[in-house]
């Protein structure tokens, strides 16, 4: 399997094919002497941003520090969760409890169901 | 040492004497069970080419314009690879050493 | 049968969603400026945009991947978000002037400016976006867009000359005013060819659950459906030939625009007009909005679906909330919708090949396609789309300076 071709910014699922953004970074372990392993998928956050520069990485921490989800550190899922590779990737977990979908939810809870028809989320 | 590869990408790797070889373009892994080993590095300008699964554009092209150039890439073995500068990879062998990938 | 119906509700949203206010602006100038003489460059673009769908059809039953999101996949998100902020500047410029379409023809049928109507006119996109589904935007609006073929009545009513037209089908130069020929040509190409078609064409076959199966179907939708709107866009360059074209005068504003109808159908030809612009821009509003929120979502890896409830994909929502919000203040500020067309067209044509070039990787990627790869002829065809997208490049942004 090759990492940039079949991993990396593919499409990531949960448990229940429910969306969860793309593969934004893959952490590697390398030790002294042994093999380098892939040791986490990073969604998200700095990750994303760092691939395009720096500078765009600190602005957007700091937008996301006003306004948001609390939780807007990237996202990290051991690699260990990953089921699946093919069209996209799937991952035993659940796209809540990573961290993966805070914004989403916070978008959901916080404006569109405060307008007319958005509609409610499922309780927790 | 924790690297994202991403950030690895596309930077240039010299050999041990100091020769350019190329840039990383492609991480070649082994999934073993839960875990998920680096087996070789691609590297070389048309390791991009495959990397964007390109070649059925490419080649007919290339024999369209009697391209005499060789294709490059090189695939580097995790054991020769040494990153403990990130932005600086450097091979542990020579250039000259390094195997063609497929 | 089903097959049978979707393939007819396929040319149909294709003829409905093919004319708006770039392409119907675009053929009225040339038809009222050259006659004929620029049938050809609308058969072009055209040929050319059949090619294009077709593929974009292809990729996505074959791959289930809609466009944008192998593109982000393959490319990678640094080039992925040059290629976001290229597009979506582009289209947020005609979604602008689609909505100042709607605004126009509403403006004629009242009397009301189209700075009053900006606001409410966005509300009604933004409604029709956040109630309905994808099967009620996709063929709802294009059943009711089937009142433009009153473009084609008229056409016919004015007796065109048919050797006229023939040779208007084949390409030459104009004599003089060779900046302004030259002008209108790049602007009816950047109608003709429109990225967002293709993003928006992929995500319905997405949508609709498209696969293998549908090869043949979207071929035949390809086809037909692109050629009718076509032959659309050619009724409003000949009516506007010989309704306008003899007085010599330009178009420069909507209204004028208008005599396209009135000449051939003097009682009915004003209503018709704004009505059949009003529907045309709301179906291109429509279309544009989605394809913008779909660079977003899809690049980004959020859930989208017309067909969800908004909370379910609230990123998707917001986005497209956010920005139908924003391109409604331009036309408050009575920015003039026509200039916009005319810039956010040129604009359109010279990025055609930061979309073009992708793609052509994409429809050749044996893990996406497999078998269903491009042939030497759509291959071809690309390349010429790609040739024609980077002189379009260069030249539509001094041409613009020079003869719009």
């Amino acid at each position: 399997m090759d990492l940039v071709r079949d991993v990396l910014d593919k499409q990531l699922v949960d448990r229940e094919d429910c969306e969860m953004g793309r593969v934004d970074g893959l952490v590697m372990r390398i030790g002294e002497n042994s093999q380098p392993r892939i040791t986490h998928i990073e969604i998200g956050g700095k990750t994303l941003w760092m691939r395009l520069h720096p500078g765009i990485a600190k602005l957007a921490a700091k937008l996301a520090g006003r306004w948001g989800p609390k939780r807007t550190a990237t996202v990290r899922i051991p690699w260990s969760h990953v089921v699946a590779t093919g069209k996209e990737i799937k991952l035993d977990v659940e796209a809540r409890e990573t961290g993966a979908i805070d914004w989403e939810i916070w978008i959901a809870r916080h404006i569109i169901e405060r307008i007319p028809g958005g509609g409610h989320e499922e309780e927790e | 040492m924790e690297i994202n590869i991403e950030q690895l990408l596309g930077t240039k790797v010299c050999d041990v004497d100091g020769n350019d070889v190329g840039r990383i373009e492609e991480f070649r892994v082994e999934r073993d069970g839960k875990s998920c080993l680096v087996d070789a590095y691609l590297i070389g300008a048309s390791a991009l080419i495959q990397r964007l699964s390109a070649w059925t554009l490419v080649r007919p092209i290339g024999r369209f314009l009697n391209a005499r150039k060789v294709y490059t890439i090189y695939r580097v073995p995790w054991q020769d690879m040494d990153l403990s500068d990130p932005h600086h990879p450097r091979l542990r062998v020579r250039k000259r050493d390094l195997r063609h990938a497929k | 049968m089903k097959k049978f119906l979707q393939i007819a509700l396929g040319i149909v949203t294709s003829v409905g969603g093919f004319l708006e206010i770039g392409s119907v602006t675009t053929a009225a100038q040339a038809g009222a400026s050259f006659g004929y003489k620029l049938l050809w460059a609308i058969l072009l673009g055209t040929i050319c945009l059949i090619f294009l769908v077709e593929m974009s059809g292809r990729f996505s039953a074959v791959s289930k991947h809609t466009i944008v999101d192998a593109t982000r996949e393959r490319f990678g998100f640094p080039f992925f978000s040059i290629m976001l902020m290229g597009m979506v500047l582009v289209a947020f410029l005609v979604l602008v002037a689609e909505l100042g379409g709607i605004g126009l023809s509403l403006q004629i049928l009242t009397g009301i400016g189209f700075q009053w109507w900006a606001i409410p006119v966005s509300f009604a996109v933004w409604l029709v976006m956040w109630k309905g589904t994808f099967g009620l935007i996709e063929n709802g609006v294009s059943l009711l867009g089937l009142v433009t073929i009153s473009f084609v009545v008229a056409a016919l009513k004015l007796h065109p000359d048919w050797l006229g037209v023939a040779r208007g089908l084949l390409p030459g130069l104009e004599g003089d005013q060779k900046a302004k020929y030259g002008f209108i040509a790049v602007s009816i190409l950047g109608a003709s060819i429109s990225p967002y078609l293709m993003y928006f064409y992929s995500s319905g076959a997405i949508e609709d659950k498209w696969d293998v199966t549908y090869i043949p179907i979207n071929r035949v939708i390809a086809i037909l459906g692109m050629s009718f709107g076509g032959l659309l866009s050619m009724a409003v360059l000949v009516a506007a030939a010989l309704a306008i074209g003899p007085n010599g005068v330009d178009i420069t504003r909507f209204e004028q625009a208008a005599q396209i109808m009135t000449s051939a159908l003097p009682k009915w030809g004003f209503f018709l007009f704004a009505v059949s612009m009003l529907v045309a821009c709301l179906g291109a509003a429509l279309e544009i909005s989605l394809a913008i929120s779909y660079f977003f979502a899809q690049g980004f890896g959020w859930n989208w679906s017309e067909s969800l409830t908004p909370s379910k994909d609230a990123r998707f929502c917001f986005t497209y909330t956010i920005i139908i919000l924003l391109a409604a203040i331009p036309l408050v500020l009575r920015v003039d919708p026509i200039k916009v067309t005319m810039i956010s067209m040129a604009l359109t044509a010279a990025t055609l090949p930061l979309a073009i070039v992708p793609f052509l990787f994409l429809m050749n990627d044996p893990i996406y396609l497999g078998e269903h790869r491009n042939g030497w002829i759509s291959n071809s065809v690309v390349g010429i789309v790609i040739l024609i997208s980077f002189v379009l490049a260069v030249i539509s942004i001094p041409l613009q300076i020079i003869g719009g």
